[in-house]
């Protein structure tokens, strides 16, 4: 045993390769992957790796900027119908797909509409979700460069749901069955693919000058170990590393070959109260029903320790579902405060029993998800048994079992969730909850100061001011009354091999194009 | 020997029937699996019209039914998550597999024949004591941790072996194209190293001890006696008289074995990102992508009943005693 | 890792020789010990095993911490570091600050469980299931070796992660799917041995004097071969904890507040590039040295209870 203890500790003391750190290629930026790669159909992709992969072989019409504005790309200019269900993008001249087809507005629109067609039974984020959230209609092409694409209702957050859906040409995939389609995709953008080995890797090159991307070859790297990350990161043979654990942190950052990025995320990480009537007639449920026990259990939470403990970093807790700079000004986070927490549950009438506790409740996470969620959920559990509320915790099997629960509106009392964030509308964030009966709305809050408030803000007559008022107020009801007990948004941790030169974004986005190597 | 191997397919075909229903049945029970393939702001018609469209919303057992009946077609269905031939997206993972799987094999056959005889004829010694010291701890780590401590120490800290991946060899020889293949050759054997020893690290172990044991035995037989009082050579004694009986739970083993390998080849493929059937059957049994699961899961009894036949007819060659 | 399914082909195979109906405990007692301290092995696989089942049992008495308490504050504090009020953490905290040494007390108990639980799980149902089939011969024999072919040729590891990703983890459920794992190992060997002891003249004469049926398998066939079925338990124990530690890797094990060997050593892996030795270490010798207990006893007890190799000796 005194053998593989000395190994252990020979092994785990060092930070440094003792041989030359084998070197990536030259002009080659590998970025490791915890997710399996599944397709490249751009109706089809619903994982965030995945489709960023897409994103270098796939164009868009416009494309969001990392600080939420937007940007052209494929189409040079954008009219909206005077009432606001039409957007009509006029294409850039000259525009090809890389088997040399040209990419004309007839190509635009056959993308959306094949998306969007039952018939082919895409279950990819555009159909499910850029097209449900816009509520879009149908695309058409008015002239060889002009397309419109129509939506049911004007809708505030439509010009940045487009600008996601990523386009092809028409002839190629027309040519193709949805099976092929998935496997060989012939893009827009600036790179394309050669080389996709499933399970192992996926390579791209680029098909555009070395000024609109700098780099070559893109090899993306399927790696589902953490640690294998890692170490391939600091042995040199890998340049970009996503998602990685916190504790892991400081070992890249003592590499000289590696560093460390952190961007603070937009995926709003909370702890739902699920105040459906099924949950109320359950134990814990009853006693979350009330707005004032919800609220005290705000002041158990030491958000501030987790995020510098169990995320190495350092948080604003937040107060409520909307990423900055759109958040409420004046509100404050609520400090971690024990006492408070318990003198209101008393007043709330839940007093500790002879065993300390003052009622028991379900407390349901899916497993590997979010950053370091399974020890979080833990932190979180001891924090409200500390208060004298007995937590029974399940962590759950991600996919299989958590998702299904969540899209049933059927997680909690309590349950643990990340929902994506967004900063290029001030809506964007609380769109989640845009209806009692929508289906993200996983708590069931029926609150009608929150959702009356959208009536004003979808008015067409309401003035900027009226509804800039009416969202604050929302947003102070959400805060105070909420379903949410609102932990952080999530910082994003990124390695990088010290040849990299790149800026990752807020959002989760990673475009490879904006990168340089040394 | 007809009425064996005919007997011998009757078995398969029920083997095949009771694995595919025993892992449709687990992963139906567990609920709908549609929520994983509409988005997450479906309606409820579009929910509906995914279940309709992935066959969910029919009783269970019409599903089944229906389900061998395309396998009875050789149609295997088209994975969920793929939207690919299920069969397809199983076949093109196997040649990794299979690779790492032989290849451990192999390596431990390679080293514990030699472990097990020299340890035997040193019975007792320091040798002995070292080696069977050796198996023992070998047989008792975690693969999983093995693999880690390999890649920390001889990937990263040595640069010995490549940390992660895979450069295949039986996929372009399956494909024809040999040059690549054995052009590929020398980094296959490269990568496959770690992960081989991480798989078959509990066999070589145990493969030791196990020729130790049946050497010893075959040791003490009369007839390796009077070959040594005749005076042959003690190499040949060994060679031709005790290796040859001390082969028969050796192979035996190997046929029992595989599923515990391929049990090993989930978890190691994780650890060294190696792009297998065993990565590829527990993402699909996460997704729930029952088309590829099942597919799997015909695959590998089929290699089992394979593996199975095929010991069963060397060990008749190899023991005249026993009559097929 | 080890998985159930592997049948140790060296247990004995059916004696020639004819068992008597009862050993004489005593004397066996006696012998089986002086074996025992004659090979140095063997006597060290049991003072292992004896080590771990006392602590097994008294463990979380002994436990300076409640193993789930949490101190996120002083988490990754190295062993001997100052644990909350003055109280030191002799083998460190982990990535919530709890105690190591604590959770290791008393995963022991766990482990050990999961171990001796599974094994009475699949051994019974192992057990009955070969009494059957080698009593009764025909259909019956049939259908339950046919059942145990289809297991044997589903990777147990598939069939386990299947259940558990259906059943969700749990304790219970992990003890379940890795007892269920294995009983064709023991229907097995218990079939074989049925069948050959079921023309002994002593096993007829106990059907000539009118025994039941129930009474002749589990009162006069069933003591004579719990010999075997003792050598494989052992080495089952064994592979049984080492599958518990890949179940905990891939994410299927016990629920994160149960501790156990095996998810403690899965938790450390994140931590093991950045020098947190003490987190994989305790656990990781925890685990080998209780599998290789339980593998030097398989070895002994084979050797012991083989009427063969004893004659070889």
């Amino acid at each position: 045993m005194t053998r593989i203890k000395t190994l252990l500790m020979a092994s785990a003391a060092l930070s440094l390769p003792a041989a030359a750190a084998a070197q990536a290629p030259e002009n080659t930026i590998v970025t490791a992957l915890s997710a399996d790669i599944t397709t490249f159909d751009i109706a089809q992709v619903s994982e965030r790796g995945n489709s960023n992969i897409m994103r270098h072989i796939f164009a868009t019409l416009e494309t969001t900027q990392p600080d939420g504005s937007i940007a052209p790309d494929l189409a040079e200019s954008l009219e909206i119908t005077e009432d606001g269900t039409g957007y009509i993008y006029t294409l850039h001249e000259g525009l090809t797909c890389h088997d040399g087809e040209a990419l004309m507005a007839e190509d635009v629109a056959y993308t959306f509409n094949r998306a969007a067609d039952p018939d082919n039974g895409f279950t990819g984020n555009v159909p499910g979700f850029l097209f449900s959230g816009m509520q879009f209609e149908g695309a058409e092409a008015l002239d060889d460069r002009r397309v419109q694409v129509n939506i049911r209702t004007p809708n505030p957050i439509a010009r940045g749901l487009i600008a996601e859906v990523m386009v092809h040409c028409m002839d190629a995939y027309e040519a193709m069955s949805i099976d092929e389609a998935g496997q060989n995709p012939v893009g827009s953008g600036r790179y394309q693919m050669v080389e996709w080995d499933r399970g192992s890797q996926v390579v791209l090159e680029r098909v555009v000058d070395e000024s609109e991307a700098p780099v070559e070859r893109l090899v993306f790297r399927i790696i589902p170990e953490s640690s294998t990350r890692t170490a391939e990161l600091l042995a040199g043979n890998v340049d970009l590393v996503t998602n990685v654990p916190p504790d892991q942190l400081d070992v890249i950052d003592a590499n000289p070959n590696s560093d460390v990025y952190i961007a603070q995320g937009l995926r709003r990480i909370y702890v739902g109260f699920n105040l459906s009537d099924e949950f109320a007639a359950m134990p814990g449920g009853d006693a979350i029903q009330d707005p004032m026990v919800r609220r005290a259990l705000q002041y158990a939470v030491d958000v501030p320790s987790i995020c510098t403990q169990l995320l190495n970093f350092e948080c604003e807790r937040a107060t409520g579902l909307v990423n900055p700079p759109h958040n409420h000004p004046d509100l404050e986070p609520y400090p971690f405060d024990p006492e408070t927490a318990e003198a209101m549950l008393d007043e709330a009438g839940w007093e500790r029993g002879e065993d300390g506790t003052r009622f028991s409740i379900r407390f349901q996470a899916g497993r590997d998800r979010y950053l370091n969620d399974v020890n979080v959920v833990q932190a979180i559990t001891q924090m409200l048994q500390d208060v004298g509320v007995d937590v029974d915790l399940q962590i759950l099997d991600w996919a299989s079992t958590y998702v299904p629960l969540i899209r049933e509106r059927n997680a909690g009392p309590l349950y643990f969730l990340g929902t994506g964030g967004n900063i290029w509308s001030e809506f964007i964030d609380m769109n989640d909850l845009n209806s009692v009966e929508a289906g993200t709305n996983y708590t069931h809050w029926d609150d009608p100061r929150w959702f009356d408030g959208w009536d004003v803000i979808r008015d067409p007559s309401a003035s900027p001011e009226e509804i800039e008022e009416t969202r604050l107020e929302m947003l102070r009801v959400f805060y105070e009354d909420g379903p949410w007990l609102h932990l952080y948004s999530q910082p994003d941790f990124y390695a990088m091999s010290s040849r990299l030169n790149f800026t990752p974004r807020q959002d989760e986005r990673v475009y490879l194009w904006t990168a340089t190597l040394e | 020997m007809w009425t064996f191997l005919l007997r011998r397919l009757l078995q398969s075909v029920i083997v095949l029937i009771g694995v595919t229903l025993i892992s449709f049945v687990a992963l139906q029970i567990g609920g709908d699996p549609t929520y994983l393939f509409v988005s997450e702001n479906a309606s409820t018609e579009e929910i509906e019209r995914a279940r309709a469209l992935l066959g969910f919303d029919r009783p269970l057992h019409i599903q089944y039914l229906s389900y061998v009946w395309d396998v009875m077609r050789l149609d295997f269905g088209t994975s969920l998550t793929f939207r690919q031939p299920a069969m397809d997206v199983v076949l093109a993972a196997l040649p990794a597999s299979i690779e790492l799987t032989l290849f451990s094999l192999i390596l431990a056959i390679v080293i514990s024949i030699p472990l097990g005889i020299v340890s035997a004829l040193y019975r007792g010694k320091p040798v002995d004591g070292g080696i069977m010291t050796f198996a023992m701890i070998g047989q008792s780590i975690p693969n999983f941790w093995m693999g880690i401590m390999m890649i920390m120490f001889f990937g990263l800290y040595l640069s010995w072996f490549p940390i992660s991946g895979h450069v295949p060899f039986l996929r372009p020889l399956f494909q024809g194209d040999f040059a690549r293949a054995f052009g590929n050759l020398p980094q296959t054997l490269h990568y496959l190293i770690m992960p081989a020893i991480a798989v078959g690290s509990y066999t070589l172990a145990r493969n030791a001890r196990l020729v130790r044991s049946s050497m010893l035995e075959v040791l003490q037989q009369d007839y390796v006696r009077t070959a040594r009082s005749k005076g042959i050579s003690e190499t040949r004694v060994i060679v031709h008289h005790a290796l040859r009986n001390a082969w028969l739970p050796v192979v035996t083993m190997i046929g029992l074995e595989f599923g515990f390998v391929l049990g090993g080849v989930v978890v190691v493929e994780t650890v060294f990102s190696y792009p297998g059937v065993g990565r590829l059957v527990f993402n699909a049994i996460n997704q729930r992508d029952i088309p590829v699961v099942q597919a799997a899961v015909i695959v590998i009894a089929l290699i089992f009943i394979l593996l199975n036949l095929i010991v069963d007819l060397i060990y008749a060659r190899l023991d005249p005693r026993v009559k097929l | 890792m080890s998985l159930p399914t592997d049948t140790p082909a060296t247990v004995a195979p059916v004696p020639d020789t004819q068992l008597p109906p009862a050993p004489t405990w005593r004397r066996e007692l006696r012998r089986a010990w002086a074996s025992m301290v004659a090979s140095r092995w063997a006597l060290m696989g049991l003072i292992i095993l004896l080590i771990a089942i006392f602590v097994a049992i008294f463990g979380p008495a002994l436990a300076p911490f409640d193993p789930n308490r949490q101190n996120i504050l002083l988490r990754l504090v190295e062993p001997g570091g100052a644990g909350p009020g003055g109280s030191v953490y002799w083998m460190g905290s982990d990535a919530l600050g709890r105690d190591v040494f604590s959770r290791l007390l008393h995963g022991a108990r766990v482990s050990l469980l999961v171990g001796f639980a599974a094994i009475a799980v699949g051994g019974t149902i192992g057990i009955i299931a070969g009494l059957l089939s080698g009593y009764f011969g025909g259909w019956v024999d049939d259908i339950i070796m046919r059942l145990g072919d289809i297991q044997l040729a589903f990777p147990f590891i598939l069939l386990a992660i299947m259940f558990l990703v259906v059943l969700g983890p749990g304790l219970l459920n992990i003890i379940l799917v890795l007892g269920i794992g294995q009983w064709i190992t023991y229907a097995r060997i218990v079939r074989a041995e049925t069948l050959s002891l079921r023309e002994k003249e002593y096993v007829e004469a106990a059907r000539a004097m009118g025994d039941s049926t129930l009474s002749i398998m589990f009162r006069t066939i069933l003591p004579n071969i719990m010999a075997p079925l003792t050598v494989i338990a052992s080495f089952n124990v064994a592979s049984v904890i080492l599958s518990e530690a890949a179940l905990s890797f891939l994410g299927l094990g016990v629920p994160p507040n149960v501790p156990t060997w095996g998810s403690m050593l899965s938790e450390s892996r994140e931590h093991l590039l950045s020098n947190r030795w003490w987190l994989a270490i305790f656990p990781g010798m925890a685990i080998v040295l209780v599998v290789l207990a339980f593998n030097i006893i398989g070895d002994w007890l084979r050797d012991h209870l083989d009427p063969r190799l004893r004659e070889h000796g």
